[in-house]
């Protein structure tokens, strides 16, 4: 959900772009946050604990914390909180340990 | 109390509350920061000197309320919003509550909104009289509200609707509320025509006959404009519901 | 290897203002900052800040750092700014490694002002992993920063300052605050911000905590119970809220990281936050040429922040042989905000907690 007014502040967006994840587009501004991309379209889970197979969403939002690691474009244990989401970006939710490949 | 709550308790309140006499004067501002924090700014704010002078930055502020003639400065430039001013030579019945408001949307002159108490509880209708939202203040808009008078020292904050709207109907045959109106009023919906579009009140099957009017007096209180000047709706044939195969079936009727 | 005569790690309120008193002595910075921006916690406060005019008083924390930022660029020709840069190691040689754009970089300073910030703390209660429990930072910079709406309702832990500020801009934004919660029998933050969020109608439940959350692939209810004078749990006091976010305010704790790795001594402050920099009334550590100064050195606030920041700023100057002509008169203003920013009931805490490690 993305917030429309606010009495306080103007967001200055940047270009509406599409990026896919886990092989379905969606749409996001250039430049925020990847995580920010994806919660705006309603997905907060961004992957799975590799133990235990638990669902992880964001903690921190300033790259603290690495909860919140994903593939992008290919590349294990990004972290998509502070990752800025650019146009046509494959983001992929990481299996395990992210395997470099 | 105040530190389980964050509601300030009679106690406390009754430091900030100038006597009777004083508040049938006129407006004057009622500081509600009990607190020592290293804060100043309604100190520094006030050009009539009415603050007196914190010695150190923890001081709780001290009015003095024969100098202060309710002006509203500190009231925005207060960081804990904990200042509102109060009118009581408003009217017999009715006192102004002056409140800092910074959300979205922000009231309109003219209509009504609930009056909260300090802990958010609906305690009266409330008419907005004045919405101030200039520069200088800085996104700390300012709202007069209209309140009955022994209510003065309760209203301390709004929401939109007040609290008859949300079950009172204006329109029964398409089932719209005195909220809802005010709230298509507030989106800028000002003329009954453009109020019959949006929302169908009006085209139920009496036709308006029960509603057209009390949309028209909304209107007015919400426009400030007079009744006589307002532009009557449309009023389409038939005049009186018939069934589409009178219509059909013509003049001749069989 | 890139040298430089004062390096700035954390372009906060601190480290601003360290940069712009060390600057305007004549010393050449170095400002790094692991953001693409500088501002630190300020560009998401969108409320107006405590403290004096000399503090920026009644001024909305976003406009703060465009006033710093203002200064800043008075003085472009001695400050360089590298932004996206995260310091990675500082080692006992005095050499500063960071990480900037992929590549690895090294910067021999002369001497070293961390103003790092703080992190935010964690709480354990059964499935305190679940997508929707959030810091509190974390939701702000998502909804201010990025105006995204972290969720429809919001349950918030914890009724100190941010807390309380952070459940108020929820607001704003237009979303649901179900209620703030608080171990604490007392509402730790300032009782105006409680008060004028009480006046919209959302209840602060103090004695209150997080006993479980439920949800299978994200956060549906809490389950929130009482507690007694002596923070056990009233027996039979559970109830459920549903929320689709819990937002986690339970206190920062310094990023010491970097001190650590220097070896400078440290001391556990429970007051301060965690572990902090025992250093001396010129913000300087024990180790010689590293300067402290903000939330780093101790949890406080932007308003305390910044006046640090001058100061490390002007004894980190000094050392190197830039001496204002008003040096101590300046130090003492410093001091003397210090002081009586900390001077109230609420700086109790920040006092004692200083005395235990400045010497
Ligand atoms: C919700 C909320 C409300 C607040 N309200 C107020 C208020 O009303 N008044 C007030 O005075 N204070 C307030 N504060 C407190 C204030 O924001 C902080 O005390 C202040 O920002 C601390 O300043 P700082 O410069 O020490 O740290 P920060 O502002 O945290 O800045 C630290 C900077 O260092 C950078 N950094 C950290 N590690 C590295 C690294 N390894 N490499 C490179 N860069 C790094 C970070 O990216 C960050 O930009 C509030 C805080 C919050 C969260
Ligand atoms: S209302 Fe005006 S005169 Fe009264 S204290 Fe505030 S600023 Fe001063
Ligand atoms: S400005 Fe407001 S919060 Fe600050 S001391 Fe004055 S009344 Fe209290
Ligand atoms: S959410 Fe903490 S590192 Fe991304
Ligand atoms: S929470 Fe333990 S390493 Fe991140």
């Amino acid at each position: 959900m993305r917030i429309e007014e606010h009495p306080i502040l103007s967001f200055d967006k940047g270009r509406r772009v599409d990026f896919i994840f886990d092989g379905k587009t969606y749409e996001g501004y250039e430049g925020e946050p990847i995580a920010a991309a994806l919660h705006a379209a309603g997905i907060m889970v961004l992957g799975h604990s590799h133990n235990k197979q638990r669902p992880r969403g964001f903690y921190c939002a300033i790259g603290n914390c690495s909860s919140c690691l994903m593939v992008v474009n290919g590349q294990p244990n990004v972290r998509v909180c502070t990752e800025k989401l650019q146009e046509n970006m494959i983001v992929e939710t990481q299996v395990g340990k992210g395997d470099l490949r | 109390m105040l530190e389980k709550t964050g509601v300030a308790t009679e106690q406390d309140l009754a430091k900030a509350i100038p006597t009777k006499e004083r508040l049938a004067k006129g407006p004057v501002a009622i500081i509600e920061c009990f607190q020592r924090i290293p804060c100043n700014p309604c100190y520094t704010s006030c050009k009539r000197g009415a603050i007196k002078e914190f010695e150190d930055i923890n001081d709780t502020p001290e009015i003095n309320f024969e100098i202060c003639n309710g002006c509203g400065v500190c009231v925005s430039n207060c960081p804990g919003l904990a200042i509102v001013v109060v009118d009581e030579s408003y009217s017999n019945e009715e006192a102004l509550v002056k409140i800092p408001y910074e959300f979205l949307p922000l009231p309109v002159e003219g209509s009504f909104v609930t009056g909260l108490d300090r802990e958010g509880k609906p305690v009266c209708r409330a008419k907005v009289m004045k919405v101030l939202n200039t520069k200088a203040m800085d996104r700390t808009p300012l709202i007069t509200l209209a309140v009955p008078k022994e209510l003065s020292m309760t209203v301390r904050f709004m929401k939109h609707h007040d609290i008859y709207s949300d079950n009172t109907f204006i329109c029964r045959c398409e089932e719209l509320t005195l909220g809802e109106l005010r709230e298509l009023i507030r989106k800028g919906y000002n003329t009954i025509d453009e109020i019959r579009r949006i929302s169908r009140a009006g085209m139920g099957p009496c036709q308006g006959r029960t509603c057209r009017q009390l949309i028209m007096q909304e209107l007015a209180a919400a426009t400030g404009k007079k009744m006589s000047e307002m532009p009557i709706s449309t009023f389409r044939p038939p005049v009186k519901p018939i069934k589409l195969g009178t219509i059909a079936g013509g003049e001749r009727g069989e | 290897m890139r040298t430089t005569e004062i390096a700035i790690i954390g372009g906060g309120p601190a480290g601003l203002c360290a940069a712009i008193s060390a600057a305007s002595l004549g010393a050449k910075v170095t400002l790094i900052d692991r953001n693409d921006n500088l501002g630190g916690q300020l560009i998401k406060q969108t409320h107006m800040f405590f403290g004096s005019q000399k503090q920026y008083a009644s001024i909305r924390g976003i406009d703060i750092a465009g006033i710093l930022m203002k200064d800043l660029d008075k003085y472009q020709d001695k400050i360089e700014l590298m932004l996206d840069a995260t310091v990675i190691g500082m080692y006992e040689d005095g050499v500063i490694a960071l990480e900037q754009n992929e590549k690895y970089i090294k910067i021999k300073p002369q001497s070293v002002i961390v103003a790092t910030g703080a992190s935010e703390k964690f709480l354990t209660f059964p499935n305190n992993d679940l997508p929707g429990i959030y810091g509190a930072g974390a939701v702000q910079t998502l909804a201010n920063v990025h105006g995204v709406a972290p969720g429809k309702n919001v349950v918030m832990v914890g009724a100190g300052n941010i807390g309380l500020i952070v459940s108020y801009q929820l607001m704003q934004a237009g979303i649901n605050i179900k209620a703030i919660i608080d171990a604490s029998p007392k509402i730790g933050g300032y009782l105006v911000h409680a008060s004028k969020i009480r006046r919209m109608g959302i209840p602060i439940l103090t004695s209150h905590t997080v006993k479980y959350a439920h949800g299978k692939d994200r956060l549906e209810k809490v389950t929130l119970c009482r507690l007694d004078e002596k923070w056990q749990q009233v027996p039979d006091s559970e109830f459920d809220i549903e929320t689709d976010v819990l937002c986690i305010s339970v206190g920062l704790s310094p990023l010491t990281e970097l001190l650590w790795q220097q070896g400078c001594e440290m001391k556990y402050v429970p007051e301060l936050g965690g572990h902090v920099p025992v250093r001396n009334e010129n913000l300087e550590t024990s180790m010689k040429g590293i300067f402290v100064a903000g939330d780093v050195a101790g949890v406080e606030e932007a308003s305390s922040a910044m006046v640090e920041g001058r100061l490390a700023g002007l004894c980190a100057a000094k050392a190197l042989g830039y001496i204002a002509a008003d040096f101590e008169e300046q130090k003492n203003d410093c001091l003397d905000q210090l002081n009586s920013l900390r001077s109230g009931h609420v700086g109790e805490k920040i006092r004692s907690g200083l005395a235990q490690v400045t010497v």
